[in-house]
């Protein structure tokens, strides 16, 4: 199970049961703990529907009482090739 | 006693004087680290030297360097126990005087070579990068650094304490503001042209070179750090472009700043006392390359409510680089001092009352300087004042500063996406606006029957009366006075 967490201005942008994009970062223990990355992914609040867990902060860093569990459905590249 | 040339004279030097303390015990990158900081900082303690980091074997922390008095007299090379405003008068001495050029030292003779990661050995998150406060958007990698840039066209380089957060292994995001030298340079030519921007950022640097870093001075900082040490800064060639970096500093991070990918920054613990800019798309650094020497000592600024080096120091730096331009401009200016519990937000400016308008003369000036976006008051008072003694500013500024007169607004001018009280839409365009307090008696009043009196001790008895009473305060049977 991989811990994840995202900042929002608002829960609402958090639809359920959709393809959404997102920038999260990972919770999981280690050295690159709080690293992110930019995926797409499915949400719901049903938290036993997907393995993965999904914590939320808003906008000032203040931590949201909302939980989702989460499927990661694959990395986006924003990265321009030529940095690559 | 010399200015300590690195980090690590200066820990030893801090240490030395009972203005630095050695935690011997494991602290932990996430959270613990940053809450130490943040104490030592409120509490005006000792900086924390945290020797064991958990996960990170061979590197240490070092901590609120510079929010004392203290510690930045010993960055000055002086007795820790000069105070303001004598540390100020050095800084004024030493910043007028000769300029020291740097020098470019032989690469085998640069401590920060030590060790060399390239390629797929980058990683930042081989670096022990704190989590600062919780709640913050990343760990920030650059919170005590120099960014170094170069300017295109002019050639001439600059050092700029610009906060950075690690988004991931080989990203950083950062805070450049537009006003700022380097968001100067993006927007005016990298941007446009698409081209990205060489910089490395330097952590862990000797006092001077960070004082340097985030001071509003007109002088190039590698020559500012000289002038301020009395001796020419020691710099060496970057391993993968042509910058020059401090040779002595603990951790330089080689890369580009790309104008073409955007990551998201914040929200962060400011100097404001706040989280206060929100979450966006600001500047984003890719590393290349890192340096570091063996035992690598990671610094922390942790910014929050007073005191902390954000406060403290650029209070210091923004209130004589703002008396240094009044003065050459032949303003009758007494001193200027900013409180770093204002959050460098108020200026205090001393002045002789000689003619009219002089209070708005020296806003107008204040804030149409580079130095304006960084502050949005401004207090001046009479040269009977004493600017370092808030009791006396606030008598002054409650007694004499005229509600409707004496109080000058200035609309949309620069401001920062920082300032608490801000709206949402002047966060998000830095959009500020101003206010001067004239808390000078009016020139056209009559002195002898218009201007009140002071009463106090100093004002309304004669010399010798004074002299008497002191001269037996203990035999009136009071304690001594401190
Ligand atoms: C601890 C600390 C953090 C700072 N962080 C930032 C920042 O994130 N962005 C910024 O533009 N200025 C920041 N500053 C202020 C700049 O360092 C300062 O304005 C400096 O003079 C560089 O600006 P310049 O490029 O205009 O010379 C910070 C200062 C301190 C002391």
């Amino acid at each position: 199970m991989n811990q994840w967490e995202v900042f929002v201005n608002d829960v609402k942008e958090l639809a359920e049961d959709r393809e959404l994009e997102l920038t999260l970062r990972t919770l999981n223990p280690g050295i690159h703990k709080f690293t992110y990355q930019r995926v797409k992914c499915q949400l719901s609040s049903d938290l036993a529907k997907h393995v993965d867990q999904l914590q939320v902060r808003l906008g000032r860093g203040q931590l949201s009482p909302s939980r989702f569990s989460i499927r990661v459905l694959g990395e986006v590249q924003r990265l321009p090739a030529k940095y690559l | 006693m010399a200015a300590p040339r690195s980090n690590r004279e200066f820990v030893e030097a801090c240490i030395a004087a009972g203005d630095a303390v050695r935690i011997k015990q494991e602290v932990d990158w996430e959270n613990e680290a940053g809450a130490i900081v943040r104490r030592a900082c409120e509490l005006a303690a000792p900086a924390p030297f945290m020797e064991k980091i958990k996960d990170y074997p061979g590197f240490s922390y070092f901590g609120a360097p510079l929010s004392t008095y203290r510690r930045m007299a010993i960055a000055l090379g002086l007795d820790p126990a000069t105070r303001l405003p004598e540390i100020g008068k050095e800084y004024l001495k030493r910043t007028n005087g000769e300029v020291i050029a740097p020098v470019v030292i032989d690469r085998k003779d640069a401590p920060c070579k030590e060790n060399v990661l390239r390629g797929a050995d980058v990683d930042l998150c081989r670096l022990p990068v704190p989590l600062v406060h919780d709640g913050d958007g990343g760990r920030y990698v650059g919170t005590w650094h120099a960014v170094v840039t170069r300017h295109p066209v002019r050639g001439d380089v600059n050092w700029g304490m610009y906060r950075q957060m690690m988004f991931d292994s080989r990203t950083m995001s950062g805070a450049v503001f537009p006003f700022s030298d380097l968001g100067k340079a993006l927007n005016d030519y990298y941007l446009p042209r698409g081209e990205s921007c060489p910089f490395a950022t330097a952590i862990g640097l000797s006092p001077l070179a960070a004082m340097a870093a985030c001071a509003p001075s007109p002088i190039p900082e590698p020559e500012l750090v000289g002038m301020l040490a009395g001796e020419p800064a020691r710099l060496v060639k970057c391993e993968t472009n042509d910058l020059e970096v401090p040779a002595d500093a603990e951790i330089i991070l080689e890369g580009e700043i790309c104008p073409d990918y955007k990551v998201e920054e914040g929200p962060f613990g400011e100097y404001t006392g706040y989280r206060t800019s929100p979450r966006d798309f600001r500047v984003t650094f890719r590393v290349n390359c890192i340096t570091y020497r063996n035992n690598a000592t990671m610094t922390i600024s942790n910014m929050g409510v007073p005191q902390d080096e954000g406060q403290l120091l650029r209070s210091f730096s923004l209130g004589l680089e703002l008396e240094k331009l009044l003065k050459s401009q032949g303003i009758p200016v007494t001193g200027v001092y900013m409180h770093p519990r204002s959050t460098h937000h108020m200026m205090i400016v001393g002045v002789k009352p000689t003619y009219s308008g002089v209070a708005q003369q020296i806003g107008q000036l204040a804030f149409g300087s580079k130095l304006g976006p960084w502050f949005h008051m401004v207090m001046v008072v009479d040269d009977q004042t004493d600017i370092y003694n808030w009791d006396e500013v606030y008598h002054a500024f409650c007694t004499r500063c005229h509600p409707e007169n004496g109080i000058h607004i200035y609309r949309n001018s620069p401001g920062t996406p920082l300032y608490p009280f801000a709206t949402p839409q002047e966060r998000k365009y830095s959009i500020g606006s101003k206010v001067v307090f004239d808390c000078l008696w009016p020139t056209d009043w009559d002195k002898i029957n218009d201007v009140p009196t002071l009463v106090s001790f100093k004002n309304v008895y004669p010399q010798h009366i004074q002299d008497k009473v002191l001269a037996n305060w203990a035999a009136y049977g009071y304690p001594p006075v401190k």
